[in-house]
């Protein structure tokens, strides 16, 4: 479970670490947007290559990232299974009632994994490499124009980065509880499914309390340590538009254009 | 000596629960190390989220340096006091060591040039320099007990309440923290209110406040404090080291006129027997 | 059936293979025969969590093998099939609250019995005995274990694992948070179930006082290896030494020291008060005579 990389931060030194937020997080935004144009093997390939050579600049091995996602994998296939089976046109291959597999369907379903795929870990990149009060941070700088229209940027901002904390939050009180249980005896992941299901329905209600109550204590501690909101404060850490981010933009433009030129019109 | 903490009649009780404080009141004097001993239960950290303002009185008052503790002047109360909580592992926020030490000086608008001189003058004097890039989750209970510290010490408040911030610490590494805290108490006048079962820690104190169930049993200087063990020992209390061996060597037939000790005085009265017979 | 706990060069990093990786301990090997009262001690950081939680397998080595009673965990040793392993050993947590899940005190003390198969009834009676041996007050029965202090969440911790009747406990540093009494009545009962119910009780411990009085070996440790091992006589006999190892004298032995510079002069340092007693004691009274 501590091995789930989704939402969680690293503490680095990397390329990628050293990138100003507001700049990962509009590179982010633009990747995805860019993802949305590609409709071929080769749009995809180029993308899923500049990708790989993202994660290995955040100094993760692709390995260890991909394991870290692993949970995440499966949602995605059971996602594409079902756009699979309901979509229609092409050559089918097979058909039950509603149901069908065609050629068309299976190369989109495809295409679909790769694009969920490349989103999840584009985001995970960020979240690996940039802590959260960063990423809020980030956000707040990115979105300062929209003030003008009154739209609620600092407080997006504070939800967006109570959000981030959540995930990994969860997933370390889901450890600890599953450890406070193991060590009373609770066996995990033996016996039969129906057994196994009704071993994780006792984890629910101590995980969610948990997770409360840790928010809870979290939220007093920032208090007591003189905590208002996220705009009075001075920055430990400031992040400059340095030369690694103008290289990183170049890249990714430079790789936006050749998506445009290879995709299908 | 100026009252740095007055508490006035306080009421208090958790939501559903029965009045834990009941007309309560004490005060702390400005530039004393204040020892708040007392059994499990009795309300010590619940006091400390009180002075802080992190929960509210149901009746009473508490004034911390001329401030009442309201709404209007928690953030200046805020400012003056720094706590290290019971439980280090809900008290980080920082995603790292380091930034999780300028958490508390970023809200206080501390210039960056100077935050990362803080920062780093403080990780060192409580050893974790090193561990400056560590996730705090991951650090060994000790470990988290010191960046706990450290995140405190940095701020530089007027008073420091520390909640058994040093129970997880090996016994070196407790003592040196008791003396970094010294120093900075001597420096810059600083209150300290120690919480603690450690009753030789207490000893050391300028002042000794016992709580029991919710009631303040006693308050004095170490010297009257420990004078009666048998008080101490019916409210889950021990005595000190000194009493203790006093206790031994009235066992065996050396007689002390049974009164409270420290160590150097029985280092000296032990000499004085044995020379003089 | 080998009734000894051993550790086979043992090594744990976290976070293996990954670049953020962290070695907790290494090339441990150790062996802690049953029924013998082992305390471990050792700076902050120096791996005595990491090497507990490998005895009821909660952590698995990175390499090295660990027999507990003859059963065997190794680096690719799984979560599945540990229950009867778990039972033999009991393990409180360096920190309560995370040992606590359930929404009330009694059905958290609960859980441990019931989950080996004991009726609600019978699991209901081991876990209002368990909470009178921590010294729980019966009106915190219906309470969240989260809404307690910190002393109490401790006890009921303490409470949750004896009530399952463990041969092998472990205590990580089980009286932090304790006051005087219930640090005694904790290092009491840990010793009543050591002399007397034949446990082989592990305690990790920063109290040198608690080493002299109850522990019979002594482990120490220094950056995730094992430095010492030996009756605690052995382990306090080179006060440098210790100090070195960021650990301290038992308090009579610090204080006979000081004695000592006073000019006062004994005839070996004692560990336990009553022996500093003793030698004050006779120290006075041979006076006397002369
Ligand atoms: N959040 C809470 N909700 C309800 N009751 C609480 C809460 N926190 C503490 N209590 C109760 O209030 C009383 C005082 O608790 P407090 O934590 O102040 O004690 P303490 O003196 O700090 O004890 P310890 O030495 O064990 O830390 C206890 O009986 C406890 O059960
Ligand atoms: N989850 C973790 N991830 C990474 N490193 C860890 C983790 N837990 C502990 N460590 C590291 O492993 C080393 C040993 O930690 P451990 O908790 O075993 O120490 P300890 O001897 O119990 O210390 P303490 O007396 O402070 O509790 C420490 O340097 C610690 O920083
Ligand atoms: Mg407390
Ligand atoms: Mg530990």
């Amino acid at each position: 479970m501590s091995n789930f990389l989704f939402g969680r931060y690293l503490p680095g030194n990397s390329w990628v670490h050293r990138m100003s937020p507001q700049s990962k997080l509009m590179l982010c935004f633009f990747f995805v947007i860019v993802i949305f144009f590609a409709n071929n093997v080769w749009t995809y390939a180029t993308l899923s290559l500049l990708l790989i050579v993202v994660v290995l600049m955040s100094g993760v091995s692709i390995g260890y990232f991909l394991k870290g996602i692993r949970p995440l994998i499966w949602l995605i296939i059971f996602t594409v299974l079902l756009q699979i089976l309901f979509s229609s046109g092409g050559h089918v291959y097979w058909h039950f009632g509603p149901f069908s597999v065609s050629d068309l369907s299976l190369i989109n379903g495809g295409f679909i994994f790769v694009r969920f795929l490349l989103i999840i870990m584009i985001s995970t990149v960020l979240t690996l490499t940039t802590t959260p009060l960063a990423i809020a941070d980030g956000v707040q700088t990115v979105l300062k124009p929209l003030k003008k229209f009154h739209f609620p940027v600092d407080t997006l901002a504070l939800m967006l980065s109570i959000a981030l904390r959540f995930v990994p939050t969860l997933m370390d009180e889901m450890e600890t509880i599953l450890n406070a249980q193991r060590s009373r005896g609770v066996d995990f992941g033996s016996g039969s499914l129906r057994h196994r299901i009704q071993a994780a329905v006792p984890l629910l209600v101590p995980l969610f309390t948990g997770a409360i109550n840790h928010a809870e204590n979290l939220s007093t501690a920032m208090e007591a340590r003189g905590f208002t909101d996220s705009e009075h404060r001075s920055k430990y850490r400031v992040y400059k538009w340095q030369t690694k981010d103008t290289i990183s933009w170049g890249v990714f433009l430079l790789v936006g254009i050749l998506v445009l030129f290879l995709r299908n019109n | 000596m100026k009252d740095i903490i007055q508490i006035k009649n306080i009421t208090f009780n958790y939501p559903d629960q029965p009045l834990l404080f009941d007309q309560l009141s004490i005060d702390v004097h400005e530039g004393e190390w204040t020892a708040l001993i007392g059994q499990n239960g009795s309300g010590k950290s619940t006091l400390a989220r009180l002075i802080d303002g992190l929960i509210v009185l149901k009746s009473g008052q508490i004034v911390v340096d001329g401030l009442i503790v309201n709404d209007d002047n928690i953030f200046d109360i805020r400012n003056k006091i720094g706590i290290v909580f019971q439980n280090p592992e809900d008290q980080f926020v920082g995603a790292t060591v380091e930034d999780d030490v300028a958490f508390g000086l970023e809200n206080r608008q501390m210039p960056r040039e100077e935050m990362h001189k803080v920062v780093e003058s403080s990780l060192k004097e409580v050893g974790m320099w090193e561990f400056r890039d560590r996730i705090p989750a991951n650090l060994s209970g000790g470990q988290k007990q010191r960046v706990a510290i450290a995140g405190i010490v940095a701020l530089s408040p007027k008073i420091i309440i520390l909640d058994e911030a040093t129970s997880m610490l090996d016994p070196r590494g407790r003592q040196e923290i008791l003396d970094l805290v010294t120093k900075i108490k001597q420096e810059n006048n600083l209150t300290v209110i120690s919480i603690t079962h450690d009753i030789d820690e207490a000893a050391t104190a300028d002042r000794v406040i016992v709580v029991n169930k919710g009631t303040i049993v006693e308050e004095d200087k170490p010297d009257n404090i420990f004078g009666d063990i048998r008080k101490l020992e019916s409210i889950g209390l021990s005595a000190p080291f000194t009493s203790q061996l006093i206790m031994a060597l009235e066992k065996r037939g050396i007689d002390s006129s049974s009164q409270y000790l420290n160590d150097k005085r029985l280092i000296a009265w032990i000499k004085q027997l044995v020379s003089n017979k | 059936m080998d009734q000894t706990i051993s550790f086979k060069q043992v090594t744990h990093t976290y976070q293996a293979n990954t670049p953020f990786s962290q070695d907790a301990l290494d090339l441990v090997s150790l062996t802690i025969p049953a029924h013998s009262f082992t305390a471990i001690i050792g700076h902050t950081g120096s791996g005595k969590s990491t090497l507990v939680q490998h005895i009821n397998a909660l952590l698995k080595p990175t390499s090295g093998e660990i027999d507990v009673y003859g059963r065997t965990i190794i680096p690719t040793t799984t979560n599945k099939n540990l229950k009867e392993l778990r039972k033999h050993v009991g393990m409180v947590f360096q920190f309560p609250e995370k040992q606590l899940f359930e929404e009330s005190v009694i059905k958290d003390i609960m859980f441990g019995p019931k989950n080996y198969g004991a009726s609600e009834a019978d699991a209901e009676k081991d876990a209002e005995d368990a909470m009178q041996l921590v010294g729980l007050d019966e009106s915190l029965r219906d309470k969240s274990p989260f809404d307690l202090s910190g002393g109490q969440m401790r006890r009921v911790a303490i409470a949750g694992v004896l009530a399952m009747k463990p041969e092998i406990l472990i205590l990580d540093e089980p009286t932090a948070g304790l006051d005087p009494r219930g640090h005694k009545e904790i290092m009491d009962l840990a010793q009543e179930l050591h002399d007397h119910r034949g446990l082989t009780i592990i305690l990790v411990t920063h109290q040198m006082d608690d080493v002299v009085d109850y522990a019979s070996d002594v482990i120490v440790m220094d950056r995730g290896k094992i430095v010492k091992h030996g009756k605690p006589s052995d382990i306090f006999s080179d006060p440098k030494w210790v100090y070195q190892m960021h650990l301290d004298l038992p308090s009579s032995a610090e204080f006979a020291t000081r004695l000592v510079k006073a000019g006062i002069h004994l005839k070996q340092t004692p560990l336990t008060i009553e022996k500093l007693a003793d030698e004050i004691a006779e120290l006075i009274k041979w006076e006397a005579h002369t």
